[in-house]
């Protein structure tokens, strides 16, 4: 499933994290992780978001989380939405 | 979107957006939330505190000189909300909302975040700020959030607590009056802690009168005591002061620290004890409570810049002053700058206090690290301040001769260890003889060593969890 338009969800408050995603044209997945808790969780951030990119079923999308130092629950949710937005049609 | 609580969480972000866009320019919104678990901030009883959090973030902004020029408080799906438009830049606002945060009995449970009017959030880490501590354990907080690390039950206990202390507290709260009484606390210990560390050659102890015939600790004391109510005057001096040059600050500090002055001497029968110290702590004092009002944690070397700017051409203006004077109605300082051009303790303070900021302090904090008692490394932090100062009291009693006895000295002692070795001390002891018998009394080192202590006390680098209990 191609990315139609760049879309985002969530916020930069604090606890949360806003996830951006917008369409690119070579079909790979990049993502970018910026954390608050950095250090601690930022492979597990990333390795988060691979997941939900694979099972959105998404293709060609460059995707980035700025984490405010979300629950990991929340940030399945605001990466979900973020797919959703970018996939669906108008 | 599933979850109602992302839901209001994003929507509450979009209209802030919207709010920033629309902000007159040059100012910042501030966007307050609970910071405690969802299920606790829901709760009936919460929608009426997170009002008087709102009233109480509002009333501090309006005290540091920050009228806010529009308010809105609702009950979101996420919890309580207030907004805050105030007429400053982000950056500004930022620290006093992180003063509120941090200095507020309320503080910590509020979240107060700032944006700038491109829709840009001004966080800790841009203000080059440590990030905010757990309630509970003083762990980064996001640390905690992110892994749950404490139990509701144990989160609301403090949450509690913080409440129960907030209703049982005395109001209005002020962070004037908090602030100022803080520092005066710090100038009140930072004096009876150089009055009671020993050996201090040549000075006053509790166990010796040293050079001196006409004083001993309890002239301190009385002393000290006489200038307790005088160091919270010269901070809310600072903290009132509005203006753009901090020189404009010395006239009435001037007149202030003449009034404490008259109470010392009242208290000491007519003894000079600490009229060097009203000067040096006064000044330093008024710098922190103007330092305070900004908000923003200070450094030891910010807060002596900020009293050198109080202080700035004082020197040049008393010294001119002094050259036209009688030489009977010299003091000991005037005194010798016209004779031999030395500035003092004026000078020190106008270059920002060097001898302290770059000297007496790193090595007062690298002693105690290392585990000296406070009363050890005080007395070598003094015997720095021995080799770097101009002490114009030995100047004044001794000359040169003694100014230069002085250095060596204390260079000497530091080498063989200072109070870390018995050879350091039994020297310290010898020395303080030999001050005693010629009458040498580097009482403004004793000044400097108090104003070292002060800062040391005032800007605690290391803090533990917000809520100790």
């Amino acid at each position: 499933m191609k990315a139609l338009r760049s879309s985002v969800a969530g916020s930069l408050e604090s606890s949360d994290v806003l996830v951006s995603v917008s369409p690119r044209d070579d079909g790979n997945i990049e993502i970018s992780v910026e954390s608050i808790v950095f250090r601690q969780f930022g492979p597990r951030i990333r390795s988060v978001a691979e997941e939900a990119a694979a099972a959105s079923g998404i293709e060609g999308a460059t995707v980035a989380v700025n984490d405010r130092g979300a629950l990991e629950c929340t940030l399945r949710a605001r990466l979900e939405t973020a797919f959703e937005r970018a996939t669906e049609a108008r | 979107m599933i979850n109602p609580l992302l839901e209001a969480r994003e929507e509450r972000w979009r209209k802030r957006l919207r709010e920033a866009e629309a902000l007159p320019p040059g100012s910042s919104l501030v966007t307050l939330t609970l910071r405690m678990p969802a299920p606790l901030r829901l709760r009936e009883e919460w929608a009426q505190r997170a009002r008087e959090v709102h009233r109480a973030l509002l009333d501090s902004f309006e005290e540091r000189g920050f009228p806010p020029g529009g308010e809105e408080f609702h009950l979101g799906a996420d919890g309580p909300e207030g907004y805050l438009v105030v007429s400053a830049g982000a950056e500004e606002v930022k620290k006093a909302a992180i003063a509120f945060e941090e200095h507020h009995p309320l503080g910590p449970l509020a979240d107060g975040d700032v944006m700038n009017p491109s829709g840009q959030t001004v966080g800790r880490e841009d203000l080059s700020l440590p990030p905010r501590r757990c309630l509970l354990c003083g762990r980064p907080a996001a640390e905690c959030t992110r892994e749950r690390t404490h139990p509701p039950e144990e989160i609301e206990k403090s949450v509690e607590f913080l409440w129960k202390g907030w209703e049982g507290a005395e109001k209005p709260f002020s962070f004037r009056e908090e602030s100022s009484a803080r520092i005066a606390r710090c100038a009140d210990t930072a004096l009876h802690f150089e009055a009671a560390a020993r050996p201090k050659p040549g000075l006053v102890d509790p166990f010796s009168r040293g050079a001196h015939g006409d004083m001993d600790y309890f002239t301190f004391l009385r002393s000290g005591s006489s200038l307790a109510p005088w160091w919270g005057v010269f901070a809310r001096l600072g903290w009132n002061f509005r203006g753009d040059d901090p020189a404009a600050l010395l006239p009435p500090l001037r007149e202030e620290g003449r009034r404490a002055e008259a109470a010392m001497f009242k208290a000491t029968g007519g003894i000079n004890t600490h009229k060097g110290l009203i000067f040096s702590l006064g000044i330093l004092c008024a710098a922190s409570g103007m330092l305070e009002r900004r908000g923003a944690p200070f450094s030891p070397r910010e807060c002596c810049t900020a009293a050198a700017g109080i202080v700035r051409g004082v020197g040049e203006a008393d010294f001119a002053a002094a050259r036209r004077k009688e030489r009977g109605s010299l003091t000991a300082g005037e005194r010798l700058f016209v004779d031999f051009g030395v500035t003092g303790i004026r000078g020190e303070a106008e270059k920002g206090f060097p001898s302290v900021t770059d000297h007496a302090l790193p090595r007062l904090k690298g002693d105690l690290e290392e585990g000296l008692t406070m009363n050890d490394a005080m007395v070598n932090a003094l015997l720095v301040l021995f080799t770097v100062s101009e002490d114009t009291n030995v100047l004044a009693r001794c000359g040169s001769d003694g100014a230069t006895l002085l250095k060596k000295k204390g260079a000497e002692i530091l080498a063989a260890g200072g109070m870390k070795t018995q050879g350091g001390r039994d020297a310290l002891h010898a020395l303080d003889c030999l001050f005693t018998e010629s009458r040498l009394s580097p009482g403004g080192c004793a000044d400097l060593l108090a104003v070292t202590v002060f800062l040391h006390l005032l800007c605690p680098e290391d803090t533990g969890p917000e809520v100790p209990y």
